[in-house]
């Protein structure tokens, strides 16, 4: 679960526990297909062979690591925003 | 966090005896700011990130982006949401907050 989401589950009346790991893990299988997703679209170019190629493989590598790490600073700054918000209200 | 079933004590079963409303409120809700973040997500990525992944962090330009774009988002969010509200449709204006 996002750390935006985290500060925001203690606000609101909490669903159970079962409810909440369902949605992480469909929260983790949309995030996992989806990043499979994008880097196959930008990093597999070449299909004169059916393995990655080396630079296919940095590549994959390369644009997993990012996402995670914007993911984490958009965490981060959606986190930011909702505490603002909570003090607004 | 503290889950209503699991406070209580008395109460064997931990979905037994919660108000199911109050439940379904708050799983929308949190279906929404999920779905906030992760549409916040995607269009950063997309405005933000080079996809040429030469290298696996971000560089300075593309962090700025980020919390720029991130900003924007926000802001942007918020205008569409009052513009909806003054539309007066009153059913379609939910701004999340």
């Amino acid at each position: 679960m996002s750390p935006a989401e985290q500060a925001h589950m203690s606000k609101t009346a909490s669903p159970p526990r079962q409810i909440i790991e369902k949605k992480q893990m469909q929260d983790f299988m949309k995030l996992y297909s989806g990043l499979v997703e994008r880097c196959f679209m930008s990093c597999a170019q070449d299909f004169t062979s059916k393995a990655l190629t080396g630079k296919e493989g940095t590549c994959v590598q390369n644009c997993t690591d990012k996402f995670l790490k914007h993911s984490e600073r958009v965490g981060a700054r959606f986190a930011e925003h909702n505490a603002e918000q909570m003090q607004g209200r | 966090m503290s889950f209503f079933g699991l406070g209580g004590g008395q109460n064997a079963q931990p979905t037994g005896a919660i108000n199911p409303a109050q439940i379904e409120m708050a799983v929308a809700e949190l279906d929404m700011i999920t779905d906030v973040f992760n549409r916040l997500v995607n269009s950063c990525h997309a405005k933000c990130i080079d996809a040429k992944y030469h290298e696996p962090d971000l560089n300075k330009g593309e962090g700025v982006c980020i919390d720029r774009c991130t900003a924007k988002f926000f802001e942007v969010n918020k205008k569409v949401g009052e513009r909806m509200q003054a539309m007066g449709g009153g059913s379609g204006g939910a701004t999340f907050q």
